[in-house]
């Protein structure tokens, strides 16, 4: 292919169209990756029930949707205190327990959790695909040469939004710093007198809302059924392992890298083989920087 | 000898019970419970080889059980070539993934493994249901029936003896593990690895052995379980639910021991059995409730008793030892 053809009008409008769809929909992964990756990096426990809690995240937008004509980004709004109480009841039954146990045990525990509450909403609700479509889905956005959904673009502003606010959270209030210190040294938070129970208590909780939000937000994009979680939570895991698991600002540069993938996948190889590109992106960097692209070195070899 | 029996007398016990079995029951549905009970047990078995000897936790080793499968589907209907010939190609072909699998992920440990193995079948579950002209994508492969041994189309009866030779064979490999100087290398790598390098101990050669083993010999089962059942689907034989299952079965029966993934899969295979004859009809089906059942025993085990069946069943023992030197003492007394 010559330069000249490379950078022509229509060229630039695709890749402009690419660039456009990659950070619409890296926003979204964030959201999801950011409670998977501050659960790891505060309790370093790899959440596999993960895809679970967004999938219950997307049947309460679609029930919502669907008995009261409630549009989700309203859900919203109900969504997060919601899933704040299912987070802490999910820790104080399961995940207490096995908080300062191996490795092993944890894995199996989100594991056995995961199963189960996928076969909750298939016994619940069948495995039915549905549907969510508000108004907001059928409108098509254009500026320029560029088109894009409306729901995407909310889902979007909202996914930034909760996520800069967790940052800000993080990083100025009191509570967030005794997060951060406990995820830098359990032991010497402890010594200061940190109650790290609460702190893992919360960061679950926190996590959960985060991965709840994500579900609502997704709902009108994607069908809604029982192991719907399993595409988004694959995904997510790709992205925290590329930004560093546990590290927060490389879960925003992950999903950006990974929605980049999807797209220009998507667009020069076909939608059927987007997600072997990322898991072969993903095996590449667990293979050759296993602590992520911008993470420190030598994680992966301490179980984490 | 002696010590052998008195080690090994659970698994006499219980191998011995199933092959007198066909003897007296004649029952399609039993038979082929006992047949599924054993595959089950045989795939943990190969999976505790991995996962149990060597600490490679796999969430992904369904990836080798479809490799197994489809193999002997493919060589089937593509070629008309034996099952026996497929199960071959299969251990070949887990032999290399496995190994490519092993090396990539040897630096991994704990979920970071965990995730890399799920990713790996992942891969081959979407190029499998994409492959459409060669492995006809997610419609599957009816697997021919063809009456013989060579052709592996056998009668309830033969399928429990090809099945009980295939657990007695897995069972001596993790004898194997448990007892030679290999197992014992492995050990020590699995609980300080620094230590046992500083021994001089190979430990990533040791690893990706183990895993490749455990990849050939999950595969071998894929290749029964496909002409068991006679229909392959790559979003059954490729999912991460199938390599749950596989672990499941061990740790509840008790990881890291020889028995334990038999015993694992006597309960979990029965309990479905169970479930799937007396609540299939079901406005949702069964699949759902018993896998929530399944869900919530993994936690459950993990939680109160992480050594499983087998271990809680030394324990048990060592307890009832206890209270009795006890009660001599007091005799003495």
């Amino acid at each position: 292919m010559d330069p000249a053809r490379l950078l022509g009008p229509a060229e630039i409008d695709v890749l402009a169209q690419l660039g456009v769809a990659t950070v619409l929909l890296g926003g979204i992964y964030a959201l999801i990756a950011v409670g998977l990756t501050l659960i790891f990096g505060i309790m370093r426990v790899v959440n596999f029930a993960h895809g679970e809690f967004l999938m219950l995240g997307m049947y309460l937008a679609f029930w919502a949707f669907t008995l009261w004509s409630l549009d989700p980004y309203f859900v919203l709004v109900v969504s997060v205190p919601v899933f704040l109480l299912v987070g802490l009841a999910s820790y104080a039954l399961i995940m207490r327990g096995v908080i300062h146990a191996s490795h092993n045990v944890q894995i199996f525990t989100t594991v056995g959790l995961s199963t189960a509450l996928q076969n909750v909403a298939l016994v619940l609700w069948t495995g039915d695909y549905r549907v969510v479509r508000p108004w907001h889905s059928f409108v098509v956005l254009r500026v320029g040469g560029i088109a894009f959904n409306l729901s995407q673009v909310v889902a979007f502003v909202i996914a930034l939004a909760l996520t800069i606010m967790l940052f800000a959270f993080m990083k100025w209030t009191h509570t967030g710093r005794v997060m951060r210190a406990t995820a830098q040294d359990r032991e010497a938070a402890t010594l200061m007198g940190i109650d790290t129970d609460l702190v893992y208590r919360l960061t679950w909780a926190i996590g959960i809302a985060c991965v709840g939000a994500a579900g609502v937000l997704v709902a009108p994009l994607y069908s809604v059924y029982p192991t719907a979680g399993l595409q988004f939570v694959l995904l997510s895991y790709v992205v925290v392992v590329l930004g560093g698991l546990g590290d927060m600002v490389g879960a925003l540069l992950g999903s950006l890298i990974v929605a980049a993938v999807e797209v220009a996948g998507s667009y020069y190889f076909g939608t059927a083989w987007k997600e072997v590109l990322y898991f072969v992106l993903f095996i590449a960097v667990l293979v050759f920087r296993p602590a992520g692209l911008f993470g420190q070195r030598g994680a992966e070899t301490l179980g984490a | 000898m002696g010590g052998a029996l008195a080690r090994h007398w659970g698994a006499l016990v219980l191998f011995g019970l199933t092959a007198l079995t066909p003897l007296v029951v004649k029952d399609a549905f039993f038979l082929d419970s006992l047949v599924l009970i054993l595959i089950w047990g045989a795939l943990s078995a190969a999976w505790n080889v991995a996962g149990g000897y060597a600490g490679q936790v796999s969430l992904g080793h369904s990836a080798f059980f479809g490799i197994g499968a489809y193999s002997a589907a493919l060589l089937a209907t593509r070629w008309q070539q034996s099952p026996w010939l497929g199960m071959l190609l299969g251990i070949l072909v887990s032999v290399a993934a496995g190994a490519v699998i092993g090396y990539l992920s040897n630096r991994l440990r704990g979920p970071y493994f965990a995730l890399s193995t799920i990713a790996f079948s992942q891969v081959l579950l979407i190029v499998v249901s994409r492959w459409r002209g060669f492995t006809q994508g997610s419609e599957g492969i009816p697997v021919p029936f063809r009456p013989g041994f060579w052709t592996l189309g056998l009668g309830h009866v033969a399928w429990v003896y090809v099945a009980l030779g295939l657990a007695l064979v897995y069972y001596g490999v993790q004898v194997y593990f448990e007892r030679s100087r290999v197992g014992y290398q492995l050990a020590g790598v699995r609980e300080d690895e620094d230590a046992a390098e500083a021994l001089g101990i190979a430990s990533r050669k040791l690893r990706v052995f183990a895993v490749t083993l455990s990849a050939a010999l999950t595969s071998v089962c894929g290749t029964f379980w496909a002409q068991y059942v006679g229909f392959v689907d790559p979003f059954y034989v490729f999912s991460v639910d199938l390599s749950i299952r596989f672990a499941l079965n061990t740790i509840i029966g008790g990881i890291g021991t020889a028995l334990g993934p038999f015993l694992g899969s006597i309960l979990i295979t029965s309990l479905e059995t169970y479930l799937r004859a007396t609540l299939s009809g079901v406005r949702t089906g069964f699949t759902g409730i018993y896998l929530i059942i399944y869900g919530c025993v993994l936690i459950l085990v993990v939680r109160f008793v992480p050594e499983g069946l087998a271990g809680l069943a030394a324990r048990l023992r060592a307890s009832i030892a206890r209270s009795r030197g006890r009660a001599t003492d007091h005799a003495h007394a």
